[in-house]
């Protein structure tokens, strides 16, 4: 088991988490730039040293601060792979890779090296500088570079964020590749939400140096049960409205203000009112712009709970695609692709039916402030 | 009409093209004919090479070459932990040293040999103790080696420190993260990648030590084979031989030529490897 706690103050942050990594499963630390995600990895890769916490990686403790342990760096057997690869420029693919073996024997280094130049497909690359390399290429030389001293922990620290989108998803598919078969435990740190959920096991997801929810990376992200959590990921319709009625039985309710109406899942009973949500209380409802269907007309013999009428106010380019906002007495933001915008000839002023099941609506925890 | 063929050497015309060609050339001349004028009056010479060989001239360039080797020696060992400390550290302590490193630079040599001689001469700070040690530096050939550390290591040091600072940070870490400690890190990783700007300031270092004059002359004095070095020899020679002061000229400017080419060439492969 990995895992430990880390409480640093750096100026004026103030950075508390704790985390545990089971072996072989993937875990992302997600947060925006600032987070304390970074520093995290760098204290668990010994990098810099926190006031107080407690690290494990493997079950053996690398740092404690109550007994002063302190297990430099270069001891602790973690890969780590940073957003700038930092390839060694002097070194070739198979010198880089070799790097960290310095003290195996010359044939079993060279065994090592080719045997991770065979599992990246980087055959024929060896003699090769990084800046001969492609991007792609540099990355799998970098991920063998980490993996070759046989690491307890790999430590990645927004290793895509350089690339663009398409590179991004092959890459992300070839490291996926690659982690399934080796029992190491990953932590991820990214502020990227798809890429949390290709990558992932489980998600914790820290802002401003505090974790504040973690779980399943779809639980998590797809639908935040809190009102911060929904605003990192990009919940782009975030609505405080007021409990008309229940409905139990189809466990849906219905909530309103503003001037919008809509059905929503029946919220799970709070600890605190054992009766579940009484009504004519607020709650805040949080729906996926690509989660609602665009329609000319009124669609009709829908099993879609939710269709409102509303005129566009504005339509904004947003890769990749569209964002169009309705007025549906609030704003509501949608997520198209270009040809939808084209088929539908969409444009400010035209009204357009909204359309969205009640279960792609999600009730989130967020006091008004 | 200018001729394509010219525009390309001259480049594309500008505001103050005339002016700059003029100056460009006027430049040249300044500086080469002198240069010139040097090697022209030496093969002159009737007797231009058995000066080179004459006592007189092997006795200062063997002295030159010895000093300077030693003082390259010291200049690397110490100027380059310091360097590396420069590069590294915030201390507010390191800033102003840092700060102070050129001094060296704009000081007239001549003031750093009466500098010297105030802290190691028989009425310096450190004399008396020394002396009492049985040590007197003045006028030693060790005084020489010191004269030559004194101007020559901010060279180094200043290259070094930029060289190293090139080197990021990460890489050290990373470097770390593979199972190498810090010390193998900076003898595998930090100090391959600075080497261009090391060797840059050591040549840069090395020149300036060769044609030392002053400092050497104030504090070590022109002691034949014990203090006269290459550039006193010269301003000796002028005394007595014309012959011997030009041949050893000519030996000093192929080395300063030697040492340029040597930079330029490290220059242009630390370029190469960087794009």
């Amino acid at each position: 088991m990995t895992k430990g706690w880390v409480d640093c103050q750096i100026g004026d942050f103030r950075l508390e988490v704790d985390w545990s990594i089971e072996p072989g499963e993937v875990l992302a630390l997600f947060g925006p730039s600032g987070a304390g995600k970074t520093t995290t990895l760098r204290a668990i890769a010994g990098l810099l040293r926190p006031q107080q916490g407690h690290i494990e990686i493997a079950g053996s403790p690398v740092y404690d601060d109550a007994t002063r342990l302190w297990v430099p760096a270069h001891r602790r057997r973690v890969g780590y792979l940073a957003q700038q690869y930092h390839l060694f420029p002097h070194l070739n693919a198979a010198q880089n890779i070799g790097y960290g073996l310095r003290r195996w024997a010359r044939t079993a280094a060279a065994e090592r090296v080719g045997g991770l130049v065979r599992a990246l497909q980087l055959d024929g690359l060896e003699e090769r500088r990084p800046d001969e390399l492609s991007g792609g290429q540099q990355q799998r030389v970098a991920i063998a570079r980490a993996l070759a001293p046989g690491p307890d922990v790999l430590l990645l620290d927004e290793p895509f964020a350089a690339m663009d989108v398409e590179l991004r998803r092959v890459l992300r598919r070839e490291l996926r590749s690659v982690l399934a078969n080796s029992p190491i435990p990953v932590m991820l740190v990214t502020h990227d939400r798809e890429e949390t959920l290709a990558m992932a096991d489980s998600v914790q997801v820290i802002d401003q140096g505090k974790a504040i929810a973690q779980g399943g990376p779809l639980e998590t992200l797809g639908q935040p049960g809190q009102g911060r959590v929904a605003r990192l990921v990009g919940v782009e319709n975030l609505f405080h409205l007021t409990v008309e009625s229940r409905n139990p039985q189809d466990g849906t309710m219905i909530c309103a203000g503003g001037g919008l109406r809509i059905e929503v899942p029946l919220d799970e009973p709070a600890p605190t009112a054992a009766q579940g949500r009484t009504c004519g209380e607020r709650v805040a409802v949080g729906i996926r712009a690509s989660d609602i269907i665009l329609a000319h007309q009124e669609p009709v013999g829908t099993s879609a709970r939710n269709r409102l009428p509303g005129a566009v106010t504005s339509v904004e380019p947003s890769a990749p695609g569209y964002e169009v906002t309705l007025d549906c007495g609030q704003p509501l933001r949608c997520r198209i692709t270009s040809a939808s915008l084209e088929e539908m000839a969409i444009q400010p002023g035209s009204t357009l039916w909204a359309v969205f099941k009640a279960s792609s609506c999600f009730i989130v925890q967020d006091p008004p402030q | 009409m200018t001729p394509p063929s010219v525009r390309r050497i001259l480049g594309e015309a500008g505001p103050g093209r005339g002016l700059g060609t003029t100056a460009a050339v006027l430049y040249t001349l300044f500086i080469a004919l002198p240069v010139l004028a040097l090697l022209v009056r030496a093969a002159q010479q009737e007797s231009f090479l058995s000066s080179l060989v004459s006592d007189l001239a092997l006795t200062a360039l063997r002295l030159s070459v010895v000093t300077s080797l030693i003082s390259m020696a010291v200049v690397i060992a110490v100027g380059t932990p310091f360097a590396y400390l420069l590069a590294r550290s915030n201390s507010p302590v390191l800033r102003v040293l840092d700060s102070l490193v050129e001094l060296p630079i704009v000081l007239p040599p001549v003031v750093a040999g009466v500098a010297m001689l105030m802290a190691f001469g028989r009425q310096g700070i450190l004399g008396p103790p020394l002396e009492s040690v049985g040590i007197s530096l003045p006028f030693t050939t060790a005084a020489v080696v010191f004269a030559q550390i004194f101007v020559g290591v901010p060279f180094y040091v200043r290259a070094a420190k930029l060289g190293f600072q090139n080197v990021a940070r990460d890489y050290e870490d990373v470097s770390q993260t593979l199972g190498v400690s810090p010390w193998w890190t900076f003898w595998r990783l930090t100090l391959p990648l600075s080497m261009p700007s090391l060797l840059t300031g050591l040549a840069l270092a090395w020149a300036r030590a060769l044609s030392e004059f002053g400092a050497t002359i104030m504090f070590a004095g022109n002691l034949t084979g014990k203090t006269q070095t290459m550039p006193l020899a010269i301003m000796t020679a002028m005394e007595s031989s014309l012959d011997t002061a030009l041949a050893l000229s000519v030996m000093l400017m192929v080395g300063a030529v030697a040492i340029l080419l040597a930079l330029s060439f490290l220059v242009r492969r630390q370029y190469a490897g960087r794009s």
